[in-house]
């Protein structure tokens, strides 16, 4: 009940900074239709029934797209005010902090999808099956970008402590949260099918975004801070980890 | 004895790697549908099965050194991803010329192969991570291998639920007696030689780490 308080605060506190400017509900949501601009360009031309197997590809890779750029933003503004130190220092629980990131990294995402899945399906005919089962859209959409947000934000986090190296980001990203996407993918194509066992793909989503949540918020203090103790030589020495991080 | 496990496997690997080439290509007779192109089989398969092993290896050592900050977790994880990178990319091109003789096709998007080319991506991301990452890199890298490790069975499922035609499990069952006889020494040849260069490397790094500490110390003898 702490971790939630305190996780609905520091999200309260990143909404009212971006409420000053909307910088990245801006940027997110133009990079959104930029994307969508480059794809009507790329594939308006195919036949529908192509368009019905592209656009589940087209949704995910632009939430893909959309959400290292969020990441990337979201802990750079920490990061030019050193204040994740700040944070991780502060008598705040550490999980609290995950929860607030990934709940804003959330929103946002969200929001672009607000205009993905319209634009998507006025572009292309085939993407009317989202109009015609927009609860089913919705729900696609949270538990999708809720995955990759779980673990965006534990590697975001990561990098955001070290000095420079963010375009990392994008290396572990993509790779890491292919299992998302692909069952993402899935569902989405189900959802254009009209498939009846689309219910049970949503279900395995869910199950799938609560074990990524689970791991991650299990690893998320270890990873930025560190945890356990050294581990000593057989001469009683304390040694150092095999790692380039500076010895205590 | 431990420090010379590594040598001993090494050296039981030389003779069985020999003896399965030897078999694989004088004789095991030639599949009947496939014809010479399944000769790979006997290098692909024991490969893809070892950088399965080295992925959970990494996954398992990364998990140990972020609980206990062990020097020996970490090295085991990054000589285990090494390895599993160089029998991931064995596979990877294995795989291609086997398919297209069987196919007509080197790649389908079949779940097992994207399952492993992805895992294979993991690993890259992982051993980039470690060798060009920013300060506390280890830690992140550390994680990636964790849910790398975690990955491979959603990864698999998910792509079977989109599409497979792959070859089932039940392929391997169902070798005739002389072919299994020739896929034995070939994955224990393969098994032991990438034991022996896992030993060396793990031992590598550690004295690595060790000199590098070594160094430390003289540089500050305070």
């Amino acid at each position: 009940m702490r971790v939630l308080r305190q996780a609905l605060l520091l999200l309260r506190s990143e909404l009212r900074q971006e409420l000053r400017d909307f910088e990245l509900l801006l940027t997110a949501s133009f990079f959104t239709v930029v994307l969508l601009a480059m794809f009507y360009l790329s594939f308006a031309s195919l036949q529908s029934k192509a368009h019905l197997a592209a656009i589940p590809g087209l949704m995910w890779l632009t939430i893909a797209f959309v959400g290292v750029l969020t990441l990337t933003r979201v802990f750079d503004r920490e990061r030019e005010a050193d204040t994740l130190r700040a944070l991780l220092a502060a008598p705040v629980e550490r999980l609290a902090i995950y929860f607030a990131k990934a709940a804003m990294t959330l929103a946002v995402l969200m929001l672009c999808c607000m205009v993905l899945v319209p634009g998507l399906w006025l572009m292309f005919p085939a993407g009317a099956a989202f109009a015609e089962q927009p609860l089913a859209t919705a729900l696609l959409a949270l538990l999708g970008c809720g995955g990759y947000v779980a673990i965006g934000a534990l590697f975001a986090a990561g990098l955001a402590t070290g000095a420079g190296k963010n375009t990392l980001l994008f290396i572990i990203l993509y790779p890491l949260t292919t299992p998302v996407l692909m069952y993402a993918l899935v569902t989405t194509r189900a959802l254009l099918d009209h498939h009846p066992d689309l219910p049970a793909y949503l279900g395995q989503m869910a199950a799938l975004d609560l074990i990524l949540v689970s791991i991650a918020a299990l690893l998320f203090e270890t990873v930025l801070v560190g945890g356990g103790p050294r581990s000593t030589s057989p001469k009683g020495q304390v040694r150092r980890t095999l790692s380039r991080e500076p010895s205590a | 004895m431990r420090k010379i496990l590594p040598d001993l496997c090494l050296v039981a690997a030389m003779p069985l790697l020999v003896y399965s080439v030897h078999r694989v290509f004088l004789e095991t007779p030639n599949e009947r549908q496939m014809g010479t192109a399944f000769k790979i089989f006997f290098f692909h398969v024991p490969m893809g099965w070892i950088c399965m092993l080295m992925a959970v290896v990494c996954g398992i050592a990364a998990g140990v050194q972020l609980r206990r900050r062990s020097t020996m977790g970490a090295a085991v994880a990054l000589a285990a991803a090494e390895m599993g990178f160089v029998t991931g990319l064995g596979v990877l091109l294995t795989g291609p010329i086997w398919g297209n003789a069987t196919w007509g096709t080197p790649w389908t998007g079949d779940a097992r192969q994207v399952t492993t080319a992805l895992l294979w991506l993991v690993i890259v991301a992982y051993l980039l991570l470690r060798h060009y990452g920013p300060r506390s890199s280890d830690r992140l890298a550390a994680a990636l291998a964790i849910f790398g490790a975690v990955n491979v069975p959603i990864i698999y499922y998910a792509v079977k639920l989109w599409k497979t035609m792959h070859p089932s499990t039940g392929v391997v069952a169902s070798l005739p007696s002389e072919m299994w006889a020739s896929f034995w020494p070939a994955l224990a040849g393969l098994l032991l030689c990438c034991l022996g260069l896992l030993g060396l490397r793990i031992r590598q790094l550690v004295l690595a780490e060790e000199l590098d500490a070594a160094w430390v110390q003289a540089q500050d003898p305070a």
